[in-house]
């Protein structure tokens, strides 16, 4: 895996070329957004002058800019389209196989919902399930996947008037990891953030060991850890062998330095990790000029955050039987 | 009325003493059943030694001691009559030869880049590491009904069942100087 030092050059070289190129496109598509806005204004105002001059309700004034609003979002939507697609085809992806050669990138994959569903991380029944940004590779002898996810669920609400209402409600959003963990083990683990120790103390702890929908509470003996996280799983030896005392100290620092909230599970082998990320990642920002150093390494530096969670966590330590 | 209060009163104070008493019965056991389990992985451990000893005896000419001393504690930890406290005894015993061979196997390179040794070695880290989390696995339960035994106001009916505070089971000092496995491999 490469570092931010070399960068410098890589951009120099490598990436000037795809970013002059990348950068005559944004403003053409900005030129076209801009053009299709002014066009769409111009007859909203016309629309709206001839609705004042035949003096009906001021109400009648929301429909062309209701409807103009809307035509500027999809003038927006269609100019920039194929800019993103062509951004993330040729930077992003330049950007990700200069951090490791082997990592394949797909612009609209996403980690399966089946994988989602199966790391038991989240329990809530998924209505709406999207993500992007697929990369998948191999980091030494450790087997890596990552995409962005965003799962919710919605609930219907009517109100007095008798109309009904959707809502959508994050079950989680952020990036989504998966790795070869390199010990072996039959049962299931889960590490998530503690919230009922926090606020209750060890009154948290015996609810804790009251909740019908996980596995067996199990406590260790990382204080630090334990104040973070909450563990259960089937098996208490076989938790405590795949969380030593080492990687408790390495997924706490990696929780410090991501200040998010991190569930984790460890099933069928592999590692599964959600960390709950607010930023769309790999995402073109299109009202700024591209031909920026500072810009590029910020996507640089979101593909090492996690393809580093590799060494962060230890995995090509492959000591034991699993190779 | 007042003998219906009386009642559910007498009720639930039996539902209380129940409830401590099986759960303190309950602690007990997983205390019991934590010590199983190391005992489980010291027997994986037991059945890697002849293999070890197999391996390293062809190239170890000046280790004869060493190899033979291990097989003498291993024949003895599994011929079964032993006290507990014996056979942790004899595991560190175990664990320190364990060491000595692999400070030894530096002197061998050819022994060392052997691809059974190095699955060997592989298997070796596995158990220990097992071992270890077993060994936090117990430690855990017995924190646990050690709690319960010294805390208000499960300690009465503890007092009154004869349950005492169980040792945690510690590494001892031999044990921890021994060279780490784990950077040998490095």
């Amino acid at each position: 895996m490469k570092s931010i030092e070399n960068f410098r050059s890589y951009y120099n070289t490598e990436l000037q070329p795809i970013l002059k190129e990348l950068e005559e496109e944004r403003i053409g598509s900005m030129r076209k957004t801009g053009i299709g806005a002014t066009v769409i204004l111009g007859i909203a105002a016309i629309l709206a002058a001839f609705i004042l001059n035949a003096s009906l309700s001021p109400v009648a004034l929301l429909i062309p800019l209701v409807i103009g609003a809307a035509l500027v979002g999809g003038a927006w939507w269609l100019f920039t389209k194929d800019f993103k697609q062509h951004f993330k085809n040729s930077l992003i992806r330049q950007v990700i196989q200069y951090v490791d050669p082997s990592l394949a990138y797909t612009p609209a994959g996403k980690i399966s919902r089946y994988e989602f569903e199966s790391s038991t991380l989240f329990k809530h029944r998924i209505d709406r399930y999207r993500g992007e940004d697929l990369v998948d590779g191999q980091i030494d002898k450790t087997k890596i996947r990552f995409s962005e996810l965003h799962a919710e669920y919605k609930t219907t609400s009517t109100d007095s008037k008798g109309r009904r209402k959707t809502h959508w409600h994050t079950i989680f959003k952020g990036l989504f990891f998966i790795a070869d963990f390199n010990k072996h083990f039959h049962g299931r683990t889960v590490v998530l953030p503690d919230s009922a120790e926090k606020l209750f103390g060890r009154l948290g702890k015996k609810l804790q060991e009251w909740n019908l929908s996980r596995d067996d509470l199990i406590n260790m003996e990382d204080v630090d850890f334990e104040k973070e996280f909450v563990v259960y799983g089937t098996d208490q030896i076989e938790a405590r062998y795949i969380l030593s005392t080492a990687l408790m100290r390495r997924i706490l620092e990696f929780k410090r330095k991501m200040k998010v909230p991190v569930h984790m599970a460890f099933v069928n082998s592999d590692l599964y990790m959600a960390i709950s990320i607010k930023k769309n990642m790999f995402e073109p920002r299109l009202l700024r000029k591209i031909l920026d150093f500072e810009i590029v390494r910020d996507y640089l530096e979101d593909v090492i955050l996690a393809v580093g969670i590799v060494e962060d966590l230890n995995l090509n330590t492959r000591i034991w039987t699993k190779e | 009325m007042e003998l219906i209060i009386l009642g559910v009163v007498v009720v639930l104070f039996i539902l209380v003493v129940v409830g401590m008493y099986n759960s303190l019965i309950g602690k007990k056991n997983d205390v019991e059943n934590a010590f199983a389990s190391i005992d489980t992985i010291l027997k994986k451990r037991y059945d890697l030694i002849p293999n070890l000893v197999a391996t390293v005896k062809k190239y170890m000419e000046h280790e004869r001691g060493l190899l033979e001393s291990i097989t003498t504690l291993r024949a003895r930890a599994v011929s079964g009559n032993i006290l507990p406290d014996e056979a942790i005894t004899i595991n560190n015993e175990i664990s320190k030869a364990m060491g000595g061979i692999m400070v030894a196997v530096e002197n061998y390179p050819d022994l060392k880049a052997s691809q059974n040794f190095m699955d060997l070695q592989r298997s070796l880290n596995e158990v220990e590491e097992q071992l270890s989390a077993a060994r936090r696995a117990f430690n855990a339960a017995v924190t646990t009904f050690n709690n319960a035994v010294e805390m208000f106001p499960t300690n009465i009916m503890a007092g009154m069942m004869h349950c005492s505070r169980r040792q945690l089971f510690e590494i001892p000092e031999t044990e921890r100087e021994n060279p780490d496995v784990k950077d040998l491999f490095a």
